[in-house]
């Protein structure tokens, strides 16, 4: 049988001389779910981009049935008959789910535009493919989950009968997997094809049919997800063995409390209230991790404990000092470090050096500035040790961080922030978009750090990253602390999921057992 | 006080508002327009100031709506210009704006002193024409209420019903059609028009275009009523304060309509109020509108912070 569609020796290199793709050979069954994983940098981005005509290839083909194709462009694929959900959602906001779908092909009557049609024609593609949303509500109401929901519609309504998602569970909560597992599984029975890039493991084994694996730009082989396993993937993804088993906080050593955090509100930039009254008491040599789905307050409660958000009441004391009210520079000067959600944007100035972040919040330090004036050789050193280190791959301190891949840019921030031994360090979403051994490695330095007696608190919007490091864990649901755990067997990304979603709420007492 | 109140109150001053929100409404949906499109057009008071002259350059010479035909065209061909360089070459669009608000500053004053043969201030030579009243005298007939209607309604420009025209025309044409769809969501969020395979820079073209013409149709009704004729810098910042309108009006037709009357209130009100408060300096009674356009635009910007 003909695969539905084939890529033969794709090859791939962009100006700049990265050799993305170098002769990909992908073939994806007729109503299957095929995933691609592989690291960061790995090719599968270019691979799909190629396949949905944003990209093209230097060589190689593209079959659609049999039947060699170009795709010029993301139009050319759409009217191929393939769709593509990006990790970016692109959604106009202020728009109904049915106006965001049927946006450039629109239904008319006449001048108008025919907006019964249009819901009525949406509507009836989410109850066929089993993406259940209402159809007449601004997207901007709507949950990720949801969002991503009307990013499938409208590859559907285009009569997508491929469907590219690029890392579709990143965003979501367990509960929303299980959702999204449920419409995708529809979708095949219902002869549309699904291509599936992925990270995880656990989730990719689950929905998969068949796996092809990537590595430094090549195709290291297909598997069917039967005859799999995560440890076989993790080290044909890797080329080693990963243990990604970080050890807890040694038992019988005394933790004292650090940092206290009392009736915090925090209001977002709305003015509304992100974070009401959290009290949460922080100790040495524990990490406290927050789940929590993405915008129930988590970052409105790392920036402001930050120093980058006014806090509106309560306070927060680090050690004896009372840092609600005074800057970052003089919380950095209290023992706190923070390694911020979004690398790119807060945690490194694109356009300096790796040497120039890396001294960047030190400039109050006498080794690195005498007289006003920056030592350049000594900074340079400082740089070189932290680049060893840390193993960042980089030419060189000289070279912009602008032009690192992800997890060598989160490396250099993870380097600076723990350079400092820090006695409270913030972590937010330390190794999204990061491959996996560079994963391995930060979580092991973020351990390092507790274990030298740091108070770590930590979000992540990936659980299963909050259960590997965390030794307590809290749920924040609309800004307010709904539950807390001890980390234990017991604890599971299903329970955590039906507190993050507010089904369910801890009693106080059951809540203050946990965090005594 | 009582005094100022009674003239508020009266059909003259309502009418002497219609008159003065005019040239700003339109001004305002030009703005609307390119606005909604992510390129706010801040050339309006330029473009309304050449769209004057021309307006009444050509209507000297030919019937009074071809001189508002050539008002609107000198617009559209300057919001035309604007695309070419904004998205085209890639200029910035403020730049780009204040080039033609400079242009028409100066270039207007060559332009009439050669058409009047040497006169650098005002047109008062050029026999130029004016757009024709809508008599709706007949209103009067009805009872009681007949002669304030007919007071406040009857003898506006033909333009002045055409403006109010516009605001459902723009509303319609952006609420309820494929293409206003397609508008509204290039100006809120270009990535999902361009994924829609919808041209955003296409779309922006016709918004700066559509602007153009509006403001040029602002400025012959400003030229061809209740003053016929033009005068240097006879917008006296009235783009400058629809631009204002726009950004008070939510970026909604009949937001902005309301804010241009908001305008077109305290503008009436600083011709009014000389013969009254004869004691202010004029100067002063004059900057009223202005003085409202910061004061509107600072509590609006205030509410939006705190929403």
């Amino acid at each position: 049988m003909t695969p539905f569609l084939q890529a033969i020796g794709i090859d791939k290199t962009y100006p700049g001389g990265v050799h993305a793709n170098q002769g990909i050979d992908l073939s994806v069954a007729r109503s299957t779910v095929h995933a691609v994983v592989g690291e960061n940098g790995a090719g599968k981005s270019t691979l799909m981009k190629i396949l949905f005509g944003v990209e093209q290839p230097n060589a190689g083909e593209i079959r659609l049935e049999g039947n060699p194709i170009v795709l010029p462009s993301p139009r050319a694929a759409i009217a191929a008959g393939i769709g593509m959900v990006f990790q970016h959602f692109s959604l106009v906001p202020s728009f109904t789910v049915a106006e965001n779908v049927v946006l450039g092909g629109e239904p008319r009557a006449g001048l108008k535009l025919d907006r019964k049609k249009a819901s009525d024609t949406v509507r009836e593609l989410a109850e066929r493919f089993r993406l259940p949303v209402d159809v007449d509500v601004p997207v901007e109401q709507l949950p990720v989950g949801q969002q991503q929901r009307v990013e499938i519609l409208k590859a559907l309504y285009r009569d997508a009968r491929l469907l590219i998602l690029d890392e579709p569970t990143a965003v979501l909560a367990p509960q929303e997997v299980v959702e999204l597992f449920a419409a995708v599984r529809s979708l095949t029975s219902q002869g549309r094809t699904i291509l599936f890039i992925a990270h995880k493991l656990p989730e990719v084994l689950e929905i998969s049919d068949t796996i092809s694996v990537m590595r430094g730009g090549k195709m290291v082989g297909t598997v069917a997800a039967k005859d799999a396993t995560e440890k076989s993937l993790a080290r044909m993804m890797v080329g080693r063995d990963v243990a990604l088993k970080i050890n807890r906080a040694a038992p019988g050593i005394p933790h004292t409390h650090l940092c206290r955090i009392s009736d915090l509100t925090v209001k977002n930039d709305h003015g509304l209230n992100a974070v009401s009254d959290v009290n949460l008491i922080l100790r040495t040599g524990e990490i406290v991790g927050i789940a929590g789905v993405e915008g129930n307050g988590q970052s409105e409660l790392f920036d402001a404990i930050g120093g980058l958000r006014p806090i509106a009441s309560g306070s927060v004391e680090l050690g004896k000092t009372d840092i609600t009210h005074i800057s970052v520079l003089e919380r950095r000067a209290a023992g706190m470090a923070n390694i911020p959600e979004d690398r790119i944007a807060t945690g490194s100035a694109g356009g300096a050096t790796v040497a120039e972040n890396i001294v960047a919040t030190e400039l109050t330090d006498t080794r690195f500035v005498r007289h006003g004036l920056l030592d350049l050789k000594s900074i340079r050193a400082h740089a070189v040790k932290l680049i060893e280190k840390f193993s960042v791959r980089v030419q060189g301190p000289e070279s912009a961080i602008g032009t690192l891949s992800g997890g060598n840019m989160q490396k250099v921030v993870v380097a600076r922030e723990l350079s400092s031994e820090p006695s409270l360090l913030l972590v937010s979403h330390p190794t999204r978009g990061v491959d996996l051994g560079a994963t391995e490695f930060i979580w092991q330095n973020i351990a390092k750090a507790r274990d030298a007696g740091a108070a770590v608190l930590l979000t992540s919007a990936d659980l299963s990253e909050i259960l590997a490091l965390a030794d307590r864990m809290i749920v924040l649901y609309r800004g307010r602390i709904v539950a807390a755990f001890v980390n234990s067997e017991e604890v599971t990304p299903e329970v955590l999921g039906s507190y993050m979603l507010g089904f369910a709420e801890q009693s106080a007492e059951e809540r203050n057992a946990a965090l005594a | 006080m009582n005094e100022i109140i009674a003239t508020i109150l009266s059909a003259t001053f309502v009418a002497a508002v219609i008159r003065t929100t005019t040239p700003i409404l339109f001004a305002s949906l030009g703005g609307l327009l390119s606005d909604l499109v992510g390129s706010l057009n801040v050339a309006l008071e330029g473009i309304m100031l050449i769209g004057a002259l021309t307006a009444v350059i050509v209507s000297a010479h030919a019937p009074w709506y071809i001189g508002v035909l050539a008002g609107l065209a000198a617009g559209g061909l300057l919001g035309a210009v604007m695309a070419l360089f904004h998205l085209r070459f890639k200029a910035d669009i403020i730049l780009v704006g204040f080039a033609i608000n400079i242009i028409a500053a100066g270039g207007t004053v060559t332009v009439l002193t050669y058409a009047t043969g040497g006169d650098k201030g005002t047109s008062i030579n050029i026999p130029s024409k004016a757009v024709p009243a809508l008599d709706l005298s007949f209103l009067g007939n009805i009872p009681a209420i007949g002669p304030f209607l007919r007071e406040v309604l009857s003898g506006h420009s033909y333009l002045t019903w055409l403006a109010a025209f516009m605001v459902y025309a723009i509303w319609y044409f952006l609420y309820r059609t494929p293409e206003g769809l397609r508008f509204r969501a290039v100006g809120e969020y270009p990535p999902a028009a361009e994924a829609a395979g919808i041209a955003p820079n296409r779309l922006r073209t016709y918004g700066l275009i559509a602007s153009g013409c509006l403001a040029g149709l602002g400025g012959a009704q400003l030229a061809m009523f209740s003053f016929v004729g033009f005068t240097r810098d006879m917008t006296a910042g009235r783009g400058f304060i629809a631009l204002g309108a726009v950004l008070l009006g939510r970026r909604h037709p009949i937001g902005t309509m309301i804010a241009a009357v908001l305008f077109g209130f305290f503008e009436a009100l600083s011709i009014a109020l000389p013969g009254i408060l004869k004691w202010m300096p004029g100067e002063l009674i004059h900057t009223i509108p202005f003085v409202v356009t910061v004061l509107a635009l600072m509590l609006s910007s205030r509410r939006k912070v705190t929403a």
